[in-house]
């Protein structure tokens, strides 16, 4: 168990040294003039080759590259070339926001797709279709027109959420969820869909296994059968997706932060690599990636627990 | 069986998000005490260092921790404020300051002449935007404690103006080239910038501050700036009623912004149109010849251009200098009235009867797509080809470098005519890329630069008449910028800066 996790660490490493000299070389690409972008359109061009020299712009490519990995090897990512904060804080603070939203809409989506999917299995019938048909939906409305329509229901017109900004858990409570409700409800209603699909699916999977036949005989009731025999077993399939979704809504975010006027990682990501803001960038990409790792080894730690058949060691 | 239990879960669920909301509507409510200001704003602060500050769109935060040499009213005019008042020499090249000395920074920290200069000269040396408007002072000096002399290279007729932004920003010695200085400023400001509910780029925060030597402009006991980074969240923001005033991306919302309670206060700042920038011929021989240049102007449809592109927002106009330049003539928005036959006219004489191509950068992720057919279309009707790249990000450098002899451009209205010249016209101007030279612009500008008042002023509206004959530009029109404010708040839209200055928004009534 220990060498898998140590394994999955190095790869994880390594996997986060190429992925950070792809993006650095990438943002390079697309780049364009940074210091013009700082400075606007009334700078003049003196001005910008002072800012460029300032922010070492002006030094060749990989040289760049090195002394950003040298800091960032040190935990040093720099500032944000467009607002001087560090982008450590940046990103610390703006990552809790946006966990904050993912782990909730993950435990929303988990908890009511494993619902509506064992309903669907256990009952069949038009239950069944109608659940079919609705996650159906779920998924192919996109995110963004789910939270239009919830900002615009009812957090405008019946006035019961905040349409923008985020109130920390830690000031209120109620702040907190009158921030949140919406944001975690857009998030979620495509990943219950992709969830329950799966669910139901892995269910009536196990529903038929001979196991099942032989619990029932021995008189055990069907509530009992698949809550703690059949879910256990449909659970694996259901937990792969879950990850996968959760990685998703990480993208998901992204737009979901824009319309609310969120203080996240999504919203800044658009800012900062529209903007070329690299030291950002480069610190967000690294957060993600590291973010998408850990959940990775999390997932292959809980299925191990969940089915002895997976376990490595 | 378990239905009861799952009506509960789903009546407690319901029960805490209504409770949340609740407790909430409170503290989102516009306010109306005066307690709190509310402003949206559409950009983060670049940084608060006062040596690296923007001005514009990030003047609210500027004003809000720092003060300024002098102040400008609405309308341009220059006031006192850390300066009491001033004078030049006979050959306008020395500016003596008398200051406060009844001021101190909030680290307790006294502001004096010494200060003023220390902040001026790290303005001039530093990499803010806006640093070349001190390019003209040779030295700052403080003669004593309440005494500041400003010596200039050559006489500079914006130099007050350009106090009364970013350059004139004091800021406490004790924070030069401190670790946190872009993050943390100290200043002797109205306001303190609260980091613990301040989130960098989304959120900014500022208490009273307790101090302070003018208490009559702290209309306001905290200050709340959020950043937009999408016009739909901010139209969402505005119907929700969680700011007081804010700035707009585009004036395809206002009518929704109405609707929620909102007033708008327009004011036109820049201006859309062609950029003719290769008027020596460099690269298309064509622009260098005036009639070509004019053709191009009779080829626009300004008004229906301004109808579909600019949505009716703004008044069709031929000159580039704003309505309260000395320099503006009414006459001289209609100068070149939409005529693609006078257009051909003209191109045939200068000998361009079959047309030729001009190569032309296009941004459609600002301009739209819509606005580069209509222009394939109008400049095509006279015979002109245009032949597009998208340089993405680059546009501006690209336009700048300089590697196209023309584009769609919107630019700024400077308030000063000597602004605008440096901005635009000069051979040495950040938007005459080419560097062309002309010695009757030369001439006005220095007549601006060093003339009497009213020498300027004439040749401020010489300048406009012969800019506009030359066709150096193709303007469209002046686009209309709508600042919004909520029935709770008034201000004063201030002439030349695309947000209203802090001391102007009151809590009404």
């Amino acid at each position: 168990m220990f060498t898998f996790i140590l394994r999955r660490i190095v790869s994880g490493a390594v996997l986060l040294f190429v992925i950070s000299t792809v993006a650095y070389f990438l943002l390079y690409l697309g780049g364009g003039d940074i210091a013009r972008r700082i400075l606007g359109q009334s700078a003049t061009a003196a001005t910008v080759a002072q800012k460029s020299h300032e922010l070492g712009l002006d030094r060749p490519l990989p040289l760049q590259y090195l002394s950003w990995l040298g800091g960032a090897v040190h935990g040093d990512f720099g500032s944000s070339w467009f607002t001087g904060e560090p982008v450590a804080t940046a990103i610390t603070s703006r990552l809790a926001v946006t966990l904050s939203l993912v782990i909730g809409a993950t435990v929303v989506s988990a908890i009511i797709a494993v619902v509506l999917g064992v309903w669907a299995a256990t009952k069949r019938g038009w239950i069944d279709r109608v659940v079919q048909v609705v996650s159906i939906l779920g998924f192919a409305i996109p995110g963004f027109l789910i939270a239009l329509a919830l900002v615009l229901y009812f957090a405008i017109a019946l006035k019961l959420f905040q349409p923008t900004g985020y109130i920390d858990l830690g000031t209120s409570i109620t702040g907190w969820l009158s921030t949140v409700t919406l944001p975690i409800a857009a998030l979620s209603i495509g990943s219950i869909a992709g969830i329950t699909a799966q669910v139901r699916g892995s269910v009536i999977d196990a529903l038929r296994q001979d196991y099942v036949r032989t619990l029932r005989s021995r008189g055990l009731s069907s509530r009992r059968i698949v809550f703690k025999h059949v879910l256990r077993n449909a659970g694996g399939p259901a937990l792969a997706v879950l990850a996968v979704q959760f990685i998703g809504l990480l993208g998901g975010a992204v737009i979901v932060e824009q319309i609310f006027a969120i203080p996240g990682i999504g919203n800044v990501s658009v800012t900062a690599t529209s903007q070329g803001d690299i030291p950002l960038v480069m610190g967000l990409v690294i957060a993600t990636a590291a973010l998408v790792v850990i959940v990775n080894l999390l997932i292959d730690l809980l299925q191990g627990w969940l089915n002895p058949k997976v376990r490595l060691s | 069986m378990f239905r009861w239990k799952r009506l509960a879960a789903a009546a407690v669920v319901v029960a805490l998000g209504l409770t949340g909301c609740s407790a909430n509507t409170g503290t989102s409510g516009t306010s109306s005490t005066g307690a709190t200001l509310n402003l949206g704003v559409l950009v983060p602060a670049t940084s608060f260092a006062a040596a690296g500050m923007s001005w514009a769109n990030e003047a609210p935060y500027g004003q809000a921790v720092y003060d300024g040499l002098v102040r400008a009213n609405p309308d341009g005019t220059i006031v006192p404020w850390l300066a009491t008042s001033w004078s030049y020499n006979a050959d306008k090249t020395v500016l003596t300051m008398k200051l406060r000395t009844d001021v101190k920074f909030t680290d307790g920290t006294a502001f004096d002449a010494s200060v003023a200069a220390q902040n001026l000269l790290r303005f001039r040396d530093g990499t803010a935007a806006n640093k070349s408007f001190l390019v003209n002072v040779a030295d700052a000096k403080a003669s004593d404690a309440s005494t500041l002399v400003i010596t200039l290279k050559a006489p500079d007729p914006s130099m007050l103006t350009y106090l009364s932004q970013a350059p004139g920003l004091e800021e406490s010695p004790k924070a030069f080239g401190s670790a946190t200085e872009k993050t943390v400023p100290v200043g002797s400001g109205p306001y303190i910038l609260d980091q613990a509910h301040t989130v960098v780029g989304s959120t900014y925060t500022f208490t009273k501050n307790p101090k302070y030597w003018a208490p009559k402009d702290q209309h306001y006991a905290k200050l709340v700036y959020k950043v937009f980074g999408s016009s739909t969240a901010l139209l969402n923001a505005l119907k929700g009623g969680q700011l007081n005033a804010a700035n707009t991306y585009d004036n395809s919302t206002l009518t929704q912004i109405k609707a929620a309670g909102y007033t708008v206060l327009p004011l036109e700042l820049n201006w859309t149109g062609f950029l003719l920038l290769d008027r020596d011929g460099t690269v298309a021989k064509a622009l260098s010849d005036v009639r070509v240049r004019q053709a191009i102007n009779y080829a626009f449809d300004t008004k229906a251009l301004l109808k579909t592109i600019g949505q009716g927002y703004g008044t069709p106009t031929t000159q580039i200098f704003p309505v309260n330049s000395p320099g503006y003539d009414k006459s001289l928005d209609s100068y070149y009235s939409y005529d693609p036959a006078k257009a051909k006219q003209l191109m045939s004489d200068a000998g361009y009867a079959n047309g030729f191509t001009l190569s032309t950068p296009i941004a459609p992720a600002f301009f739209g797509t819509a606005v580069y057919t209509l222009i394939k279309q109008e400049l095509g009707a006279i015979g002109i080809t245009v032949k597009e790249t998208d340089p993405g990000n680059n546009f501006i450098a690209d336009l700048l470098a300089p590697k196209y002899p023309a584009a769609l451009m919107v630019l700024q209205e400077d308030p000063t005519a000597w602004q605008l010249a440096n901005f635009a016209l000069t051979d040495a101007a950040t938007f005459n890329p080419y560097h062309v030279k002309d010695a009757t612009v030369a001439a006005l500008v220095a007549k601006i630069q060093t003339g009497s008042q009213a020498d300027a002023d004439q040749a401020t509206k010489d300048l406009n008449t012969y800019i506009v004959k030359q066709a150096w530009f193709a303007p469209w029109y002046r686009q209309q910028s709508s600042f919004v404010v909520d029935k709770n708040t008034t201000t004063t839209v201030q002439q030349g800066n695309a947000f209203p200055y802090l001391w102007n928004f009151q809590p009404k009534g």
